[in-house]
């Protein structure tokens, strides 16, 4: 833990670092009984797999770079990796794989994912891209309800609006326990809060509940004034590692604003409306989450999201991440800084091959967040 | 003699060179006839029900088109660098970044750039990347942003979907009437759609020419004469064109005249052509006898329209292209191809701006090798970016291809 931190002793934390760390990799033996329905994406309504009876785990590739041959050098690590892993036997004991689908890339891993694992257990939803578009909620509605009956049909189980009720409030708590974690997050180091939001995507979220809950209290407790370090947001994808939000403390710099994929993105979106079915309720949260480079919510969605993110939290600096070879990213990154440099909020666009940084971006990190 | 020259010229191709001059040219006159005849003016995606825009009397012109051709004109480098300049990743599509190139700045663009829009239309029936660039190229002009989201079919085209693509295109049909002040009219509607089903049939029998021994045309006729179809989809003079193209293949077939003489070696191509490099590429073939004798990507545009109410026609139509659906179907498509054609292989083009064709290339390769029992080769470059073209190893690549398959 960086400098100036206080150091946080407390069992419930620990048990969430250490699932964080271990993404996944040990849920069969420390979950046992438990059928794990694999996901990759922010997309993939977490509600229908566990009003199925499953629970959703986060399929994250290991570091390193992974060439799997069915993929061209020129597809982003996220998917080589996972590609890779599951081609070596990495996802073994998985109930099922669901792709929500996003990106050109994420298609085209759903497709060689069913011509290389087999079809059975790997399910598609595919979002609307115009969120807010003439009948795009129906449609999504009727995705979701397709959805549901293939992940009973995979879990052995009928859910029905009970079901889904129960998870959709399992899922409203976490999102509003992450949200109050999120709420402190500037006077925590940036790296431990990142591990956390992470540990939720890959533990059973029940037992993630509970031991946020458990953790909650001594992070506050554990919480510090950021005193004089640089006040940086971040967005970008997933990450599946911690090593840019450690380098980030370990420079200096405190993110007080995460907008990645594994990080405070995955948790964000509205509450549960009145008068709605779980259905439309889980719809709505979908459609509402921050907004996402692969979809469309009008022409400044996204651009306005995160001006006020900076502005909110006071944000000096802003890192734009991206996976080289990500599309969607690169795309928005332009725009996005754009707008965040007009906003007086300084952007470093950093490309990286995965999630891991090294030397050379240590250079760049610390000259812009001197620069701030 | 250049390749240019060793290639058989087909005579209608002054007739397609003509049709395509008057249509640019009226493109770039636009600024004179579009106002008072009431008629704007809309940049639109390859895949965009344009039948539509015709339907309100809207002029498209095409970027990926124009993409192409600032490849052949050798302008795509520089274009691409102007983008790349500002911001844009040297691995996003070389189309939109020549595109977005050629409007930062239109001098170093063909034509000057291409007459700006009043509207854009995009459908993302064939790629995400269309809808940021679209996306980018509305914040550059301010310009209204039409978008149909055919959502990615990984099975069947099923009935929400259907439902889900008919709403947005009557969605759209009020934003037209209001934008243009004309009234949808469904006849004028039928009429274009017939226009383009005329064409599309043409194109699809001419394209059957070519099952047979030896084919009459060769890859790049097939990329070259597809130009009308996909700019000129939905009116007269394409239908008229490809009448006329269609008689000369068949004059070719009934004569026996081949594309590349002394056929020997029959190829099916896989992705965009390599425009900065056509003639050079295919030269590495049909000096050793090979022909391309038909391709998955100008196939895109033989999709009939279903009778029937022709919005539910479009919304299938373009629901279901090719790229639109998943690896199995698009390997069942491949292995067809093979076997219609009596093709000795197939070559498949990684092409590293699009990455919805191109990612999932390897499994359908060893599919359709598994199927049908030829041999495919892989070979990456990029549809129009030069600097993504390494000769040498592609030379060597395909001449070891070639000769596994018994070429001279
Ligand atoms: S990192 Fe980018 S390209 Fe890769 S799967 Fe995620 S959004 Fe798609
Ligand atoms: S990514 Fe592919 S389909 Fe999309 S515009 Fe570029 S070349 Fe066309």
């Amino acid at each position: 833990m960086a400098e100036g931190n206080k150091t946080i002793v407390n069992e419930a934390v620990d048990l969430l670092l250490e699932e964080s760390a271990l993404k996944g990799s040990r849920f069969a033996e420390r979950y046992p009984g438990r059928k794990a329905f694999g996901f990759f994406c922010s997309y993939w309504p977490e509600e229908l797999v566990l009003a199925a009876g499953m629970e959703p785990l986060r399929l994250l590739p290991s570091p390193g770079n992974a060439n799997p041959s069915e993929l061209p050098a020129y597809s982003c690590s996220l998917v080589r990796g996972c590609l890779s892993m599951a081609l070596q036997g990495g996802f073994k004991g998985l109930a099922g794989v669901g792709f929500a689908h996003t990106c050109d890339a994420m298609q085209c891993l759903g497709g060689i994912w069913e011509e290389t694992m087999g079809l059975a257990g790997t399910l598609t939803v595919v979002p609307p891209v115009m969120l807010s578009g003439a009948g795009a909620g129906k449609f999504f509605e009727n995705e979701l309800s397709i959805l549901l009956n293939k992940l009973g049909g995979i879990a052995g189980s009928s859910p029905g609006e009970e079901e889904l009720s129960g998870a959709l409030d399992l899922c409203e708590k976490i999102r509003r326990q992450v949200t109050e974690l999120d709420g402190i997050r500037a006077k925590l180091p940036s790296d431990l809060v990142a591990a956390v939001m992470r540990a939720g995507q890959v533990m059973p979220r029940k037992e993630y509940s509970r031991a946020l809950e458990a953790a909650l209290p001594a992070l506050k407790e554990g919480a510090s004034d950021p005193g004089g370090r640089q006040r940086v947001l971040v967005t970008g994808a997933v990450l599946e590692t911690d090593s840019l939000f450690r380098m980030i403390e370990d420079l200096g710099g405190r993110v007080v604003a995460d907008d990645t994929c594994t990080g405070y993105h995955h948790y964000t979106g509205p509450t549960r409306p009145a008068n709605k079915s779980p259905l439309e309720a889980i719809v709505s949260r979908y459609t509402g989450m921050a907004p996402c480079p692969c979809r469309n919510r009008g022409l400044d969605g996204r651009t306005d999201y995160l001006e006020d993110l900076a502005a909110g939290r006071k944000a000096g600096g802003a890192i734009l991440v991206i996976r080289k070879y990500c599309d969607p990213h690169a795309w928005d990154a332009v725009t996005v800084a754009e707008r965040l440099r007009g906003a007086g909020v300084k952007t470093l666009v950093l490309e990286l091959e995965a999630s891991e940084v090294a030397g050379q971006e240590r250079t760049r990190l610390q000259a812009f967040l001197e620069s701030l | 003699m250049t390749e240019k020259k060793r290639y058989k010229p087909l005579a209608s191709s002054k007739y397609m060179e003509k049709t395509m001059t008057r249509y640019y040219a009226l493109s770039q006159y636009h600024r004179f006839w579009g106002k008072p005849l009431r008629r704007p003016l809309a940049w639109v995606t390859s895949g965009a029900p344009v039948e539509l825009l015709r339907a309100f009397k809207i002029h498209p012109v095409y970027p990926e088109q124009y993409g192409a051709i600032c490849s052949t004109k050798k302008a795509t480098e520089k274009l691409c660098q102007v983008a790349e300049s500002a911001g844009y990743s040297q691995d996003l599509c070389s189309y939109a970044r020549s595109h977005i190139g050629s409007i930062l700045r239109p001098d170093l663009a063909p034509m000057g750039g291409l007459p700006r829009p009043d509207l854009l239309l995009c459908c993302n029936n064939i790629c995400g990347t269309v809808l940021k660039w679209y996306e980018v190229v509305a914040r550059l002009l301010n310009v209204p942003l039409l978008m149909l989201d055919t959502p990615y079919l990984p099975g069947e085209y099923e009935k929400h979907t259907k439902e889900y693509v008919l709403e947005q295109i009557h969605d759209m049909i009020n934003f037209l009437e209001k934008f243009t002040g004309r009234r949808f009219d469904p006849k004028t509607l039928e009429r274009h759609a017939g226009y383009s089903n005329e064409a599309v049939n043409l194109w699809k029998e001419i394209r059957e020419l070519c099952r047979t021994t030896p084919s009459p045309l060769n890859g790049p006729d097939l990329f070259i004469q597809m130009a009308p179809i996909v700019v000129l989809r939905g009116t007269s003079p394409v239908v008229d064109y490809y009448r006329r193209l269609k008689q000369e293949v068949a004059q070719r077939v009934k004569e026996g005249t081949a594309a590349v003489d002394g056929e020997n070696i029959r190829l099916v191509w896989d992705n965009i052509a390599i425009w900065s490099n056509l003639f050079s590429f295919t030269k590495m073939f049909t000096e050793r006898k090979a022909c391309f004798i038909t391709d998955t990507y100008t196939g895109g545009w033989s999709m009939v329209l279903d009778p029937g109410d022709p919005i539910e026609s479009l919304a299938s139509a373009y629901t279901k292209v090719f790229l639109n659906r998943s690896p199995d179907f698009r390997a069942r498509q491949l292995t067809e191809l093979v076997r219609d054609y009596s093709a000795d292989g197939f070559v498949m083009h990684s092409n590293r701006s699009c990455k919805p064709y191109s990612l999932v290339q390897e499994v359908i390769r060893r599919k359709v090798m598994k199927e049908t029992g030829v041999p495919g080769l892989m070979v990456e470059a990029d549809m129009a970016d030069p600097r993504a073209y390494a000769e040498e190893p592609i030379r060597n690549r395909v001449q070891a291809f070639l000769e596994t398959l018994g070429g001279i």
